[in-house]
């Protein structure tokens, strides 16, 4: 084993708070009724495809908050914005993702060009998009390192609850699977992010982890409301 | 207050040491299938031998509360402590060999010492540091002067084949057969008093944390419930014992893809405890933990490495290989283990760490030798 003694500390110190929020987080997940159901074999399909429209809805406001925030990202800055635009692109092919899934579990695709943001997206987009418009918005790499997380530690056993429980294949759950699958490498990159100034901006640290604390907060909202659009 | 220190520490592994190859002359053979799993689990586990309270012809060699009081005989012995001085007796284990009365009573009685408090702990693997908890602030507040503190496991009685329902031969569980090709019998005391015995090394108790998440985990280690879902009926309100063991209610089992998503809540209180502590990893000399560093997933090294929590593999104490896992014995024979072995030096501070994926808690246990 590595010993961390040439690590960053204060990076680590982020990392950190961030691990904690993120266990907070995780444990809340499972007692939220669609994750809950979905693991208690209490699903129908048509619950599944509310959700797959649901995050239809709000990954396609993904793109735009990074887009967003990597305008938001000025001088000396230049290598962090190039790294919001690279997340940009990979949340564009995620909507894509989650429209063949919806397809392929007899949805209509016209449902997903009027799909509307449930209560809980409205709020988390809302935020994102707030957060995404402060100058140099580097606190939102806590929120990326909580919906990021989701990949690393949630998707696949959700992807296998939803499977085992409805008896789907793996052409319905492309988008948890994805995730699954190539999430785990965005610990590097996010220290490789901590560790490259960002953190020498004041107040940096403490913000990003309230933003952290918040969207994973508004992550859970969005996940109760799934279905309720006011 | 007063300081409570762990004046001595004993194990009673039963019989010779079981190889991986000899291990199902023990637990029996359900199908080439139910096999093909333990081997796989035992790939992953890293267990080399292990003990069991019985023989091969099937006979139980100790009780549950035998493998206890042989264990308090030897920390007994260990602290030097006459049976007189004793009075107070903690135990913690998974399940006694009687539904009732409590586990504490018959170790009592196997240990046939008079004039004591007792109290029974159930849990899974962090049962021991539970009634080790009681023991220490019962030291502490002056309600004790000396008391023994159990951990005890017979594990391999759920483990026999006609303990599974008749049906469960053509439908092996992975999560079953983890827990039959992993747990093994044995048990470990420590004793705990308000002065350290002169003349030998004692481990002074800084503090014992423990924190459950059962407000939002189902079961994840479970026997009495076919399943863990909220439905799901407890033995006891089948028609029938009978009726409850062909329903599956009685097995012991393991929700693996749960056991996953413990970790991270796991490492989050972990990491709450160093900070509300102030501990840094390299303050920590040595780390027992009722886990192996080889099965621990690379993502959760890289995880407590990326926060700076990770405690140095070379400072990792662990007996589990050699002896098995014991369940709630498991960290009393490791501590055992290391007094025996390590030449402990004043000023060592040691960090003990029990996670029980039973339903999702976790413990620590601070101890500094003096």
């Amino acid at each position: 084993m590595k010993n961390d003694g040439g690590a960053n500390p204060d990076v680590q110190q982020v990392m950190r708070r961030l691990t904690r929020i993120w266990g907070e987080f995780e444990g809340r997940l499972r007692s939220v009724s669609i994750i809950a159901d979905a693991h208690a074999g209490r699903i129908r399909l048509s619950d599944y495809r509310t959700l797959l429209k649901d995050h239809y809805a709000q990954v396609i406001e993904g793109s735009g908050w990074i887009s967003r925030a990597a305008s938001s990202v000025g001088r000396p800055y230049l290598e962090q914005r190039s790294l919001f635009l690279r997340h940009a692109v990979t949340e564009h092919r995620d909507y894509e993702m989650l429209a063949r899934d919806y397809a392929a579990c007899d949805g209509d695709p016209a449902d997903l060009d009027n799909a509307r943001k449930n209560l809980g997206s409205m709020a988390l987009s809302a935020w994102m998009y707030h957060r995404a418009s402060q100058p140099n918005p580097f606190d939102l790499l806590g929120a990326m390192f909580i919906i990021e997380g989701l990949g690393q530690w949630f998707a696949r056993s959700f992807a296998d609850a939803v499977t085992g429980s409805l008896g789907l294949n793996e052409t319905q759950t492309g988008f948890y699977r994805y995730h699954a699958d190539h999430d785990p490498d965005h610990l590097a990159e996010l220290e490789a992010v901590l560790g490259s100034g960002v953190l020498d901006i004041p107040e940096v640290a403490d913000t990003l982890i309230e933003t952290a604390a918040v969207t994973a907060r508004l992550y859970v909202l969005q996940l109760e409301e799934v279905g309720h659009y006011g | 207050m007063r300081t409570a220190y762990i004046t001595g520490a004993g194990s009673c592994l039963p019989g010779p040491a079981i190889s991986n190859d000899a291990m199902e002359a023990y637990i029996g053979t359900l199908s080439p299938v139910h096999s093909r799993l333990g081997r796989a689990t035992l790939r992953h586990n890293g267990i080399q031998q292990r003990h069991y309270a019985r023989t091969p012809e099937g006979q139980t060699t100790h009780s549950n509360a035998q493998l206890a009081t042989e264990a308090i005989r030897a920390a007994l012995l260990s602290a030097r402590c006459r049976d007189s001085r004793l009075d107070l007796l903690c135990t913690g284990t998974t399940q006694g060999d009687l539904l009732v009365p409590g586990f504490a009573s018959a170790v009592q009685a196997e240990l046939g010492i008079a004039s004591l408090e007792v109290a029974s702990f159930q849990s899974v693997c962090a049962s021991s540091l539970m009634a080790l908890k009681h023991a220490m602030m019962a030291v502490q507040t002056g309600q004790s002067e000396a008391a023994a503190v159990s951990g005890s496991e017979y594990s391999s009685r759920w483990f026999q084949p006609a303990f599974y329902a008749d049906s469960y031969r053509d439908n092996p569980d992975p999560g079953i057969e983890f827990l039959r090709y992993t747990l093994s019998d044995g048990g470990a005391a420590v004793i705990v008093e308000p002065e350290p015995v002169p003349g030998r090394r004692n481990l002074r108790i800084d503090w014992i944390e423990q924190r459950s998440f059962a407000d939002r985990f189902p079961n994840c280690m479970y026997a009495g419930t076919a399943t863990n879902q909220a439905d799901a009926l407890p033995w006891s309100v089948h028609a029938s014992p009978s009726a409850a063991h062909q329903a599956g209610a009685i097995a012991l089992k393991q929700d693996f893809k749960l056991l996953y998503e413990l970790f991270p809540v796991w490492i989050g209180y972990y990491l709450e405890l160093l900070d509300a502590r102030g501990l840094h990893p390299a303050d920590i000399d040595v780390f027992l933990p009722h886990y192996s560093a080889e099965s621990l997933g690379q993502e959760m090294k890289r995880l407590l490495q990326a926060t700076g929590a990770m405690i140095p593999g070379q400072r990792w104490f662990n007996t589990l290989s050699e002896r098995g896992n014991t369940g709630s014995a498991s960290l009393f024979v490791m501590l055992t283990d290391w007094l025996n072995r390590a030449d402990p030096k004043p000023g060592q501070r040691l960090l003990c760490f029990v996670p029980e994926s039973g339903r999702a808690l976790a413990a620590f246990m601070h101890l500094t030798v003096v």
